[in-house]
């Protein structure tokens, strides 16, 4: 199939008339991974965006390290039906794994298909609703929506098994429309008890979908004004094809990667670029962060980030290796506890994750990662070796410039400095202070 | 180029603040000295006026099974398998009576501390939770997008009787409720006590106290970026400060009588910690999470209202130890109440009108409004004869003394408060 390429702020930056620039290799790696390293900035600084893309969109082989720590953590989930084990596993898959991308769009469908194990119960059913996450991360959303309708743990969290023919149970047919396909306003409160219908009978059973035929309605059923004996596939086809759905992906994706509130033509450009490429995700994704808009000056530290960006950026840019309990601990006290959002709306994001008390603890994160070693060791020798002669103006730029997506305000710049040339102690000591200042910012929380 | 971001930003405001619960615009390049002085005198506080706690009901709580028509057959009829049986209604008159898990609710009642607004609604109902909630928050039904809620705005416009104090708290909550979003005010957001306070990290006891210094300092320091940035700035200093009265408030409260070892029960304690510490709040947000029940109603529905009439008793009991029970009026509401025919699988689905309790020792208590007819149903469920925000504007005009209008955008009948 040839796609036409994408135009105006869609388009790709031509890297041949501006300059690849370190801040653009920071940009891409805080939006496509969690947090950077010096050294990871640097690699793609070098490599370039095409070069980086490629190989953020190509499946990289894992080390075999990876691959054991990996296994054994989800044995260890499965045999115990433990959440937090089940949580361990994947807080080490998404700071560890060598195809971070792939991970954070299977964090951010398990955000939209949001499910939780507080009502699903079995850390195996949403390990499975979790591999359909992944495999499908940057695959076709038309694929992982039909997955959703017959996962196992989906259908416990939505009551599939209360939807039985003539006591239609609208829960699912309505989440499906107004959360996983539509968005609210696109659909009528007619079509939601007529899809309610075409869904009896999709049922579970020992974990896994079950078609009930006793139970289901094989009657015609009116949606979306269009009649037939629709069982659940058919809706789930008709929801696709119905404006709104592209729509709804675009306005999502670019709150996730690129700008918190889109323009209403981005949103139209972006959803034409989904339907352009019948739901293939992971190109209308890597379109839109090779894009002019991507790069644009307004994208540049617009984001908000997650509790998750937070932690494990912040262990990743100081080369910390993540305590994955204590990580889990401090995610879930900011707002966000992996398999388990607080409801089927997921986590809204944005400002959303921000409250008076959610941002005094994202400061006390910062004490605690840089005064203790509770949520893995940051790289202490790498801040001690840092040649003693070096003034606090360097120090501070060094950091600012690793931590933040924007260079600090003058001011901001010299109160840090001076609190650096004020300090006490051992160099690594004072450095952890700054580190903590640093990290204490409004600025820190945006990537 | 600086004033090009303003001016763009504020042509863009809606736009900026569409949806995202944005706490506003007061700050758009830097934080205006204005701002500075309020902040430092908000050691102002609130010990006579009256105070608010609105208490949500998440997820759509069974009005018809919370206040329940038990003389009526409809009611009998429809519900074949949850109602609640004539004997086992805490009655309060010959045609309603309360959940026997109500008791606590029902003693305020026999106190004289409990009135009921029946009916309670808004046209053309939205049978989904997110909508409807936000409905309730913003208390603009034909707003697609709400950016502010109705306590917000009703905040904004009293902003300068309130004269820089805290306007309001939301406890307990993940994030700070829509209702409470203002655009000239930020509202703290406080999760427990234990957890709102500013750790000073390790080191030196000398570069500790700097930075808890600098981190304020730097909350506040102009910097340029997005209206984002500037949203967590404000935030950053509410925080601070409210950790630092909450700090500074002495620990000598002691509830008269221990309240219910519930979720609900513990935070409507803390309530009245920071109601007798006097830190400022005319306005309180709490929430009781878990009504969506469209299985096995019964169990879930029952441990809810159990809850529910327990705290709120202890609530009332403690105040009224502390001299409080005159000033404090709670005021509970729910996104939607449930269909009046019981589904298939022994629970509710989504519904429309339901009832509002009002509790405190400063009302007449009442009833107000008839029970919604129960064979006059709008697609199966519960028509409204009272709009949300005719509570709305009394508890704004005749509660607080504060104007209704700028917070309902219109003009709403009141009902008769005392």
């Amino acid at each position: 199939m040839s796609v036409e390429k994408p135009s105006g702020s869609l388009a790709p930056v031509d890297w041949q008339q501006r300059k690849w620039s370190r801040a653009d290799a920071k940009h891409l790696l805080w939006r496509t991974q969690f947090g950077a390293s010096a050294e990871q900035i640097a690699r793609t600084h070098t490599d370039g965006s095409a070069k980086s893309l490629e190989r953020l969109f190509s499946l990289q082989p894992e080390s075999t390290a990876f691959v054991a720590a990996d296994e054994l953590l989800r044995r260890a989930a499965m045999d115990t039906d433990s959440p937090a084990s089940l949580k361990a596993w994947w807080l080490h898959r998404l700071f560890h794994s060598a195809n971070p991308l792939p991970e954070k769009m299977a964090l951010f469908w398990h955000n939209h298909f949001a499910t939780s194990i507080a009502k699903v119960r079995s850390a195996s059913a949403m390990a499975a609703q979790n591999d359909l996450c992944r495999r499908e991360a940057l695959g076709s959303f038309r694929r992982l929506l039909h997955g959703m309708t017959q996962d196992g743990a989906m259908l416990v969290w939505l009551d599939g098994n209360a939807n039985r023919r003539r006591h239609a149970n609208e829960n699912f047919a309505r989440e499906i429309m107004e959360l996983f396909a539509l968005g609210e306003g696109h659909y009528s409160e007619k079509d939601i008890k007529e899809a309610a219908r075409a869904f009896t009978g999709w049922h579970v059973r020992e974990g896994q979908f079950w078609f009930n035929r006793d139970q289901h309605d094989f009657g015609i059923k009116t949606v979306f004004g269009k009649m037939g004996d629709f069982d659940g596939s058919a809706v789930v086809d008709l929801c696709l094809a119905q404006k709104a759905c592209p729509r709804f992906l675009a306005t999502k994706l670019l709150r996730a990667f690129v700008l918190p509130q889109p323009a209403e033509a981005i949103v139209a450009a972006v959803a034409a670029r989904v339907r352009a490429h019948d739901f293939a995700m992971g190109e209308v994704l890597r379109e839109l962060l090779a894009s002019e808009l991507f790069h644009s000056d307004e994208a540049r530290g617009a984001l908000i980030k997650s509790p998750i960006e937070l932690a494990l950026g912040a262990l990743r840019a100081l080369e910390g290796q993540p305590n994955l309990r204590a990580v889990h601990a401090v995610t879930t006290l900011l707002g966000q506890d992996i398999f388990q959002p607080p409801t089927v709306k997921g986590w809204e994001g944005g400002r959303l994750w921000i409250t008076s008390a959610s941002l005094l603890q994202r400061a006390n994160f910062a004490a605690t990662l840089t005064g203790s070693n509770q949520l893995g060791a940051i790289n202490a020798p790498e801040i001690s070796a840092r040649k003693t002669d070096t003034t606090p103006a360097q120090i501070v730029a060094h950091y600012t410039d690793l931590l933040l997506a924007r260079p600090p305000a003058p001011e901001t710049r010299q109160r840090l400095e001076s609190y650096a040339a004020a300090s006490t102690g051992e160099t690594a000591e004072r450095i952890r202070g700054l580190l903590h200042l640093i990290m204490a910012m409004p600025e820190f929380q945006l990537m | 180029m600086k004033t090009d971001t303003v001016r763009l930003a504020l042509s863009s405001r809606r736009t900026f603040l569409g949806g995202m619960g944005a706490a506003g615009v007061l700050a758009l390049g830097a934080l205006p000295p204005l701002f500075l002085a309020r902040a430092a005198e908000q050691n102002k506080t609130n010990r006579d006026g009256k105070i608010l706690v609105l208490l949500q009901l998440a997820g759509g709580n069974d009005g018809l099974n919370t206040v329940i028509p038990h003389a009526n057959a409809e009611y009998y009829r429809q519900r074949p398998s949850l109602a609640v049986g004539k004997g086992a209604v805490l009655k309060l008159n010959d045609e309603l009576g309360l959940h026997p898990q109500l008791a606590g609710i029902k003693s305020l009642h026999d106190d004289g501390m409990l009135s009921i607004i029946q009916g309670v609604g808004y046209p053309n109902p939205n049978r989904s939770h997110f909508r409807s909630m936000d409905i309730w928050h913003s208390a603009r039904p034909d707003e697609e997008i709400t950016r502010d809620g109705w306590m917000g705005r009703a905040m904004d416009a009293a902003s300068e009787q309130l004269a820089g104090r805290v306007p309001a708290l939301a406890l307990g909550t993940d994030r700070l409720p829509l209702a409470l979003v203002a655009n000239r005010v930020t509202v703290p957001t406080v999760k427990s006590l234990k957890d709102y306070q500013l750790s000073e990290g390790k080191g030196n006891a000398k570069d500790q106290q700097r930075r808890r210094k600098l981190i304020a300092e730097l909350a506040q320091t102009p910097a340029k970026g997005t209206s984002d940035l500037d949203f967590l700035r404000r935030t950053a200093v509410t925080a601070i400060q409210t950790a630092d009265k909450i700090a500074a408030t002495t620990a000598n409260y002691k509830p008269a009588k221990p309240y219910p070892q519930t979720g609900l029960g513990q935070r409507l304690q803390t309530l009245t910690q920071l109601i007798t510490a006097d830190i400022g709040p005319q306005v309180y947000f709490v929430s009781l999470d878990g009504f969506d029940t469209h299985s096995d109603q019964a169990g879930a529905h029952n441990a809810l209202l159990g809850e529910l009439g327990g705290a709120v008793q202890a609530f009332f009991a403690d105040l009224k130890a502390h001299g409080l029970a005159e000033r404090v009026l709670l005021a509970t509401f729910s996104e939607f109440g449930r269909r009046v025919k019981e589904n298939g699988s022994l629970g509710t689905d989504h519904g429309a009108a339901s009832q509002i309790f009002l509790v405190s020792a400063g009302l007449k208590a009442t009833i107000h409004g008839k029970h919604p007819d129960m064979h006059d149903l709008d697609e199966g469920d519960l028509k409204h004869h009272t709009d949300f925000r005719q509570v709305y504007a009394t508890l704004l005009e005749q509660w607080l003394g504060w104007p209704s209008q700028p917070a309902l955008l219109g003009k709403f009948a009141q009902l008769k408060l005392s």
